[in-house]
């Protein structure tokens, strides 16, 4: 049977990012995604989590990111909710992907690349969590 | 991640294997600055065997890029699969890298 429903629990630290990406590659691997479905997806979940880990606390605690994949119908769904600083990455300043090489800033590329990648962002604020919902549809894929 | 380094009529060339991402950019961004700050001019990254990059590593290959130009040197990259290439276009970066499709094309450039 086809596991088309994973859910796990990363803690706030970077190195956690490996499990997450060998979860993906388990998932993505049993949905039989197509290679570049897949690295988008994988891609999309480094950016997010990534900016959670690094700018969304401001004490040394640990903290846990809950994260839930499904599959239904030709869609992906990704839904991240984690207790950091309220943060909605759909307001998140834009980078300048026109200015030439000495102007170009170094960051704010993540939530950028993590947007076009998907095909939809959803940002949501339940008391103190942040519920980032991201969908994929694959049905072309 | 690894990193192979290869030197051809002065030009480095750095065999990127495996993933470029938030843990392992570090690494790579050790190893390019190294070869950048021994005065190397003419960097080739070949992207041949990479299978993954993300933001962090997009970042890393801009920091070298920005320190090249200062010294009036240069970076080319190279032998991208197609989804990586993509992130490339996502990120506006086509128009700051020549990118090449083999490594004898992008020594070319030199």
């Amino acid at each position: 049977m086809i596991a088309d429903r994973v859910s796990l629990e990363l803690r706030n630290s970077l190195s956690e990012l490996d499990t997450l990406g060998q979860i993906l590659q388990q998932f993505g691997e049993e949905l039989g995604l197509a290679n570049k479905t897949l690295f988008q997806i994988c891609l999309a979940m480094e950016e997010i989590v990534s900016n959670i880990i690094s700018y969304g606390y401001t004490d040394d605690d640990v903290h846990w990111i809950k994260i839930a994949l499904s599959y239904d119908k030709g869609i992906i769904t990704i839904r991240l909710e984690d207790d950091g600083i309220p943060f909605n990455p759909l307001w998140a300043q834009e980078p300048d992907c026109e200015c030439p090489l000495e102007k170009r800033k170094v960051g704010k590329l993540g939530i950028h690349l993590c947007k076009k990648v998907m095909d939809d962002m959803i940002y949501e604020r339940f008391g103190n969590k942040n519920v980032l919902t991201l969908r994929k549809d694959i049905k072309d894929s | 991640m690894e990193v192979f380094e290869k030197r051809q009529d002065g030009i480095c060339i750095l065999g990127l294997l495996g993933r470029l991402d938030s843990n392992t950019s570090p690494e790579f961004e050790k190893k390019i600055f190294e070869v950048i700050d021994d005065g190397t001019k003419s960097v080739v990254v070949d992207f041949a065997s990479l299978d993954y990059i993300s933001s962090a590593g997009l970042r890393v290959l801009l920091k070298a890029a920005k320190e090249l130009k200062r010294s009036e040197g240069k970076i080319v990259l190279c032998s991208m699969k197609d989804y990586i290439k993509e992130v490339f276009e996502i990120a506006g970066f086509v128009s700051l890298f020549p990118i090449t499709s083999s490594v004898g094309d992008a020594v070319k450039e030199f």
